[in-house]
């Protein structure tokens, strides 16, 4: 509150000093307030030339009391969890949204759809990573982004579906409504990767002119639009007198080869392949196509309708036979006085014949044994389908010599399957039983369930297989029978228990370098990093090694026990994060880093090593060459395991390096 | 017209599962070495036993718990179930047969048209989603009923859903969607 009026002088105009505290009279100079409480904010310089502004972040939904630390870099601690997860997603967010070359808009909504996700606890029982990940294609999407989920799977190692599934959900818990992928945001993209040149816009127009058309034609619906994208660019490129193979363009667009060829042929199939390329750019078809799985089944449907058809047609031919064969007799009878010479001969042959078709026919069923019955059964179907596509092979004969045979088989047929249907019909009855418990014996037939248990010759044959098949779990379980019965003896037998988490001993340690190195071993990270030079960076009060210090300082004061897993983990993560940034790990340098770290950790480093190589500042290029002697400890074969490990790491650099999508390059933010 | 048009549409169901216990351990070695159809799976520890007569295959666990999969209708998964217990029962074990539920049934039924997916989905948010990347399918799910509806652009449908009536019920109230946004044929 600034007084108005001197007191000495009576002047109303006073003077008052933001910087020095000081209100001062004008008219005669007399100091009328000193030591004015200020808010500004104040800098400190650190270690490495790194000015940090001097104070502590209070959260608006922090705790009541006031942190009771007085330094500026212990963020972690004395903040309730809700807190410390907020200011973890933050953190996860704008690593991986960094490496996205989202800018900071889009993470900001990205951060603003985490905090609703933790309000409404849709974290719990997820992955952090899913979830971030999820949020972070939530904001591609309603942006408009051209960013893949194949990408977030790329840079996470995580199942697309995975993600896919995680990311249906929180979209649906928070009512945010995605607009639909269109195809046409990736061409840019892609066509920029596929290099070319001074006409990648006039390839990108033809490209989205085929896509429009392929839209119409009903080829895209239901299909990931990275095939069509892929499919137009090479239609495109080739228009244009590019030599672009499908291996290139499936190396960008992330399909493989067997897609691209069926997108390409349903396109053929369309009309519009067959003009030629003026015409399609200036004329545009109106007639539209039906989808190409549609036509698929249809064409199907025809086929089948064409065979009924056809039966039918059978159907009646014999049944036009049969009329004729019907003349043909009641003629015969009529003539057969005069012919008999003639025709008892064929009449006799006739006669025989049926006689025989229906003889081996009817003669199985009568018999009642069960399985005979059933083998019989098999073998007169068997036999009748043959009879049947023979009939149909010949269609239309119209020779009352052939016909003969198929008219009693179709009888017999009807005979069979009627005498075959009484005894399928009762076990086929049920009937609802009692609840309680009892089994209801209605309709089971005890003989077939003995036939589903092997006799005492069978059981023993099949105990030594299946002992030959899985002897090496029933090593295993012998060894652990073992071991509990040992350990029992002894008295320390305890319950193996089901907690994934485990409680490490607290880490003691005089120094932070100390503290660093216990909490490496325990982790068991990496023999690579160089500890002198994290011993060097400890030396520096604040900055960059602001976050280093804090973990092994707050564990040695501590004890760590009851410590929460989150901030343990980040540890090794902001750990590879400043040696990244120091070090300027990126791109050709990620081998050394990623060598022994687990696979969680890797993945974790390769996160922060992979970040987009801004512009690299002066003061890193002097850490990089301290850096590059520890890399030549890499042995061999851990180096000939991240080679394949390195390769998509760098495919997703590859994709990533183009700063040409309108989004910014975000610098370490970390480093308040 | 949406029921004339019920009457064409055959909704088939293709699989009903449906879980009950036996209140009594069951030793799963037992039941892989003296069965037929058996697939023992020590890792997961359970046994896949399948059944000819009514097609399904059983997953049984140890605690007595058994999952029946694979019928095409409703009594034919009880009939199932029951020769299931049965053929425990006569491996020696003392099975009761309770709490019989259905829990999941199957159906599929065609459109005679096709469907446009991005109109139904943008008509239907948020009920409808739809992820080209993930699924080349549109799921409709509905709350009340419990069922969830999986539309291609082909016009087939698959319905899920607690029971075969609820599965009926969600095909009524879909239909009406789907027509509107129909794909016109043109060949």
């Amino acid at each position: 509150m600034s007084p108005r009026v001197c007191k000495t002088c009576g002047c109303a105009e006073i003077d008052l000093d933001q910087a020095r505290g000081n209100a001062v009279c004008t008219s005669c100079g007399s100091v009328l307030e000193d030591n004015i409480i200020v808010s500004e904010v104040q800098f400190v310089e650190g270690s490495g030339g790194v000015t940090s502004a001097v104070g502590q972040f209070v959260s608006a939904d922090g705790p009541e009391k006031a942190p009771l630390l007085g330094s500026g870099f212990h963020t972690s601690i004395g903040k309730e969890s809700r807190a410390q997860t907020l200011q973890n997603g933050k953190r996860q967010i704008h690593q991986l949204g960094s490496q996205l070359q989202l800018n900071q808009h889009c993470l900001d909504t990205a951060f603003n759809f985490f905090k609703m996700v933790v309000s409404k606890q849709l974290t719990r029982g997820r992955k952090m990573a899913h979830v971030i990940a999820a949020c972070l294609y939530m904001v591609c999407r309603t942006e408009g982004t051209p960013h893949m989920l194949l990408d977030l799977s790329d840079l996470l190692q995580v199942n697309v579906y995975i993600l896919g599934k995680t990311f249906l959900l929180l979209s649906r818990e928070l009512y945010i409504n995605a607009p639909a992928i269109d195809p046409c945001l990736y061409i840019p993209r892609f066509a920029h990767m596929l290099e070319f040149g001074d006409k990648t816009h006039q390839v990108s127009m033809t490209a989205l002119r085929l896509l429009q058309r392929m839209k119409r034609d009903w080829m895209h619906t239901g299909r990931r639009p990275s095939g069509l994208c892929g499919a137009a660019l090479l239609v495109a490129a080739r228009m244009h007198d590019f030599r672009r193979t499908v291996k290139e363009v499936i190396g960008v667009v992330k399909v493989c080869q067997a897609t691209l060829r069926k997108r390409l042929t349903e396109f053929e199939d369309t009309p519009t392949s067959h003009l030629t390329i003026d015409e399609f750019m200036r004329v545009d078809l109106e007639q539209e196509c039906d989808p190409p799985s549609f036509i698929a089944s249809q064409h199907k449907t025809k086929i089948q309708q064409l065979e009924h058809e056809l039966t039918k047609k059978l159907n009646e031919v014999e049944g036009e036979i049969s009329g004729y064969r019907d003349e043909i007799e009641t003629e015969l009878e009529n003539c057969r006085p005069k012919l008999r010479g003639m025709y008892a001969a064929f009449t006799k042959h006739t006669d025989d014949k049926e006689r025989e078709g229906k003889l081996p026919l009817t003669f199985d069923p009568p018999e009642g044994e069960d399985l005979e019955m059933q083998a019989a059964q098999q073998f007169t179907r068997d036999f009748l389908c043959q009879v049947l596509e023979e009939e149909e092979e010949n269609p239309g004969s119209g020779q009352p010599g052939g016909q003969p045979g198929g008219r009693p088989s179709s009888q017999s047929l009807s005979s069979i399957l009627g005498l075959g249907r009484p005894t399928q019909d009762p076990p086929e009855e049920p009937e609802d039983g009692s609840e309680s418990g009892e089994l209801d014996l209605e309709g089971i037939d005890d003989q077939e369930i003995e036939k589903y248990i092997l006799n005492e010759r069978e059981v023993e044959t099949k105990t030594e297989l299946w002992m030959k098949q899985n002897e090496d779990y029933l090593k295993e379980q012998k060894v652990k029978e073992d071991r509990i019965t040992k350990e029992k003896e002894q008295g320390t037998y305890k319950v193996k228990c089901v907690k994934k988490s485990k409680k490490r001993a607290p880490i003691r340690a005089s120094t932070a370098g100390e503290a660093i190195e216990k909490m490496l071993e325990q982790k068991r990270i990496s023999t690579k990093i160089n500890y002198e030079v994290l011993r060097d960076l400890n030396q520096g009060g604040s900055g960059p090694s602001s976050p280093v210090p804090t973990p092994p300082e707050s564990s040695s004061s501590s004890g760590a026990t009851g410590r929460p897993r989150a901030p343990r983990r980040k540890k090794p993560n902001r750990k590879a994060n400043s040696l990244a940034a120091t070090a300027s790990i990126m791109g050709k340098r990620l081998r050394p880093l990623v060598s022994s770290i687990p696979k969680k950790k890797r993945n974790a480093s390769q996160v922060s090593s992979s970040t987009p190589p801004g512009p690299a500042t002066p003061p890193q290029l002097a850490t990089p060459e301290r850096e590059a002697t520890p890399p030549p400890e890499a042995p061999p074969p851990g180096e000939a395991v991240e080679e394949e490990e390195a390769e998509p790491c760098v495919s997703v650099l590859q994709l990533m390096k183009g700063n040409e999508y309108g989004c910014d390059t975000e610098e370490e933010e970390e480093f308040f | 017209m949406d029921s004339g048009n019920e009457d064409a549409l055959d909704i088939i169901i293709t699989n009903v599962v449906a879980t009950f216990r036996t209140r009594c351990h069951l030793n799963l070695r037992t039941i892989a070495l003296e069965g037929v159809n058996v697939i023992y799976k020590p890792e997961v520890g359970k046994v896949l036993m399948k059944l000819r007569k009514p097609k399904i295959t059983a997953s049984i666990w140890s605690s007595g718990k058994i999952i029946c999969t694979g019928a095409t209708s409703e009594d034919e998964s009880k009939v199932g179930a029951r020769r299931l217990a049965r053929t425990l029962q006569k491996l020696g074990f003392r099975v009761r047969f309770s709490d019989y539920k259905v829990v999941n049934v199957l159906a599929v039924c065609s459109m005679p048209f096709a469907i446009r997916l991005i109109d139904f989905t943008k008509k239907n948010r948020p009920i409808a989603s739809y992820e080209p990347e993930l699924h080349p399918a549109a799921t409709y799910r509905i709350k009340q009923i419990k069922a969830t509806v999986q539309v291609f652009s082909t016009g087939s449908i698959t319905v899920t859903g607690p029971n075969v009536q609820n599965v009926a019920t969600a095909v009524e109230q879909v239909y009406p969607l789907l027509f509107e946004c129909q794909k016109p044929l043109r060949k």
